[in-house]
């Protein structure tokens, strides 16, 4: 076989699995696995992301996420707080994680087009050390104390934000709630149209994901996120969804968490009690999916969110740990992928997406 | 009696750690914050996509909440010395905060850190960084509202957030103005409580930036190794922020009589803890078949501290309040006849009663702490 491919993955809770979890990301996943206490892995399931994975799977650029949301009910991930200052103390606390990581050289942030570019030829040849390119993205815009404060988080190197997660945020309603955006989302998002910050379309409610698109003409994008025509559920985008996000330029990153792509999936057992029925193939068939729809293969990605609250037991049964990603390249070639479309799913379409989005500012 | 209520100042709170990790919003009273800790009162989501379905075994609080910040506008605790606090340690079941990577405990420290700036945003509280900022302070709470803000002067406990010595400038220019060297287990700067053993050699080029910054040396936490090792090396401001007096209670957590001798001889200031793992004299720190999960001993308990450190010193110059109220611990663990922070004051009426001065209550309410930090920032 070839050279492994570059792979983008769009969303990955790296600051939460290293902070709130309590691992050491920069050993190999079975090492943390032999950490891990038992009420660990009972809860957050058997690690696969660590840094020495991502570069064994040649996953050369990740979005990493800043996260903490308003969310009463969250008594399990540490991350679901009262108030908004709370919120922002942990969101920055993952910055602050991923910032000592740069001054380590595990990774490098991606600001713009030239950190982009360079990042993208380092990993042409990569050496045992080249740092994993790092796009800050916020999941749930709840650390962003005010709308005056979206140019802040900019200059730390925030380029992609959802507004809400779980609940509701203090600007819209998200996942597992029913409801549209608050009256704070429009200058929320008229503050992130000027920094020139992505909207992450991902955990909004049906009538916030339409409520968002009528109101805000900026870049949008939806970091991990899969098709309801396939896996039933609001968490899922419905087949006109996609097709505005397409139209808008956007590109879609396949999630690879059981309950979004396997349909017998059972929330309410516990992961390490059921086997999924979904493999890396079911995740091919998300890329297919949106393929088949909008006619072209230029708005799939991965967005695997791999350890944002689930392991191994809750991911495609054939992934032991994210280094498994490079098997969708075979699989999207056997399926009749050309090449370049190969590419573009794997890594391509993400990295056209942010020159687009940073090439015309 | 006075006429009004005196200036507290608690030399120890983990504000910060209770907000982030407990999930606290200490903006709340002490009452919503139990109400919405009853696992019985509180309702979950029944919406099918929510996380509530999926979630493992809950965080569990650390006992019932006692410290919020209108409970310390009720009892005039106007000033804390509020930490940070990340310490690098194997997470065990004792430990259950403490992270693997100091680049990990860097971040807990910068996420606390932020905690106060956001309330500092809101006007909950008044960031104290100088002795002009400290009088400012004090003159507010002179004549105090219902939305005066608190004091905060940010200290921080493990030094692990400290990523080197060329980090400290930037630290200290965030506010941090007293540090100590370690917490529990051994860090990257030494060994601290329930280990043996001192410094690690990082400590040293830790302490010269720390020094030329001007930061306060805390010496609670040191293992006695270390305490001494700090002694021998350091000739600038200490204190013992929280510390008890092992003379009255076994165990290395507490400060011998001698340390008390070299604390005073610094013109340090010991602030006594609120807890019964530090008031009662049947409970060894280092012997957990001791440990009990209830409190038995009463805010009393605490005065026999003060005297102690009193009849060593010769005077009441140097012993504060560093209670550590609901840090790790909650009010199970506090002192019997203690509900809430607001409750210190009457800790205060304890002292009179037992025929302190009216003079030396206000030194141990505030005066003390407020010589400490007015005298290692003269300069600044």
């Amino acid at each position: 076989m070839d050279r492994p491919m570059l792979i983008v993955d769009s969303h990955l809770d790296l600051a939460f699995s290293a902070l709130q979890v309590n691992r050491d990301l920069t050993q190999p996943a079975a090492t943390v696995r032999t950490h891990d206490p038992e009420p660990v892995m009972r809860s957050f399931g058997s690690c696969t992301v660590t840094f020495p994975e991502l570069r064994k799977g040649r996953v050369g650029i990740v979005f990493g996420t800043v996260m903490s949301r308003l969310d009463p009910n969250d008594r399990w991930t540490r991350t679901g707080m009262f108030c908004q200052a709370q919120c922002h103390g942990v969101g920055r606390g993952h910055y602050a994680y991923y910032e000592a990581l740069a001054r380590e050289g595990v990774i490098r942030f991606i600001k713009n087009l030239k950190d982009l570019d360079e990042v993208v030829a380092a990993w042409e040849h990569p050496a045992a050390d080249t740092p994993v390119g790092l796009v800050l993205a916020m999941e749930s815009a709840d650390p962003i104390l005010d709308p005056d404060q979206a140019q802040e988080w900019y200059d730390l190197g925030l380029r992609m934000v959802s507004i809400s997660h779980y609940g509701t945020s203090a600007y819209s309603h998200g996942t597992g709630t029913e409801g549209g955006l608050l009256p704070r989302a429009r200058p929320l998002l008229d503050a992130l149209r000027a920094a020139g910050i992505v909207v992450d379309m991902t955990h909004l409610t049906d009538q916030a994901f339409w409520e968002v698109l009528e109101v805000y003409d900026g870049p949008v994008a939806a970091s991990h996120h899969n098709c309801r025509a396939l896996t039933p559920g609001q968490r899922q985008l419905t087949d006109e969804m996609i097709r505005a996000i397409v139209e808008r330029g956007g590109v879609i990153g396949a999630a690879l968490d059981a309950w979004m792509l396997d349909p017998t999936w059972k929330r309410e057992v516990p992961a390490w009690g059921q086997q999924t029925k979904a493999t890396l193939e079911t995740v091919a068939d998300q890329v297919d999916h949106i393929t088949q729809l909008v006619g072209n293969a230029r708005h799939s990605g991965i967005g695997s969110d791999l350890d944002g609250g689930f392991g191994t037991e809750q991911a495609p049964r054939d992934l032991n740990t994210i280094a498994d990603l490079q098997k969708l390249r075979g699989i999207l070639e056997r399926r009749g992928y050309p090449e370049e479309d190969v590419r573009g799913v794997l890594s391509g379409n993400w990295i056209r997406f942010l020159r687009e989005v940073w090439g015309s500012r | 009696m006075p006429d009004k209520p005196v200036l507290i100042i608690d030399g120890h709170l983990d504000m910060a750690y209770n907000a982030t990790f407990h999930r606290r919003d200490l903006t709340q009273t002490v009452q919503t914050l139990r109400e919405r800790e009853d696992g019985v009162a509180t309702g979950v989501s029944r919406h099918p996509d929510s996380l509530e379905r999926r979630k493992g075994p809950e965080v569990h609080p650390p006992g019932t909440a006692t410290v919020t910040l209108p409970e310390m506008r009720k009892g005039r605790v106007g000033i804390m010395v509020t930490t940070i606090m990340a310490r690098v340690q194997a997470p065990s079941v004792k430990s259950h905060n403490a992270v693997r990577t100091q680049a990990a405990a860097y971040a807990v420290g910068q996420s606390h850190l932020h905690y106060y700036r956001a309330l500092e945003r809101e006007g909950e509280v008044f960031w104290i960084k100088n002795a002009k900022d400290l009088d400012a302070c004090v003159a507010m709470w002179e004549d105090p509202t219902p939305e005066t803000p608190v004091g905060l002067i940010l200290s921080m406990e493990s030094a692990d957030p400290i990523l080197g010595p060329e980090d400290v400038q930037a630290w200290w220019d965030a506010g941090l103005r007293s540090v100590s060297l370690t917490h529990f287990g051994a860090n990257t700067y030494g060994h601290g409580t329930g280990t043996v053993g001192g410094l690690y050699p990082p400590a040293y080029p830790l302490m010269d930036a720390l020094r030329s910054a001007g930061v306060i040396l805390d010496l609670s936490h040191a293992s006695d190794l270390a305490f001494w090792q700090v002694l021998d090396y350091w000739d600038g401001p200490v204190h013992a922020s929280h510390c008890n007096c092992r003379a009255l209670v076994p165990g290395q957590r507490h400060l011998s009589d001698e340390m008390i001798k070299a604390l005073v001889e610094r013109d340090g200031v010991i602030g006594l803890v609120f807890a019964e793992q530090m008031l009662n004299p049947g409970r060894d720190w280092d012997n957990p078949a001791t440990h009990q999960p209830t409190a038995t001993r009463t805010m009393s308990a605490a005065l026999e501290h003060l005297d102690h450190i009193c009849q060593i010193a010769g005077d009441s110059d140097h012993v504060a309040f560093g209670t550590d109220l609901d840090g790790g611990f909650g009010r199970e663990l506090s002192p019997i006849d203690y509900d809430t922070i607001a409750d210190l004051q009457r800790f205060l009426d304890i002292m009179r009663r037992r025929g302190y001065r009216e003079e030396d209550v206000v030194k141990f309410a505030h005066g003390n702490l407020l010589r400490l930090f007015r005298n290692a920032w003269r300069k600044t």
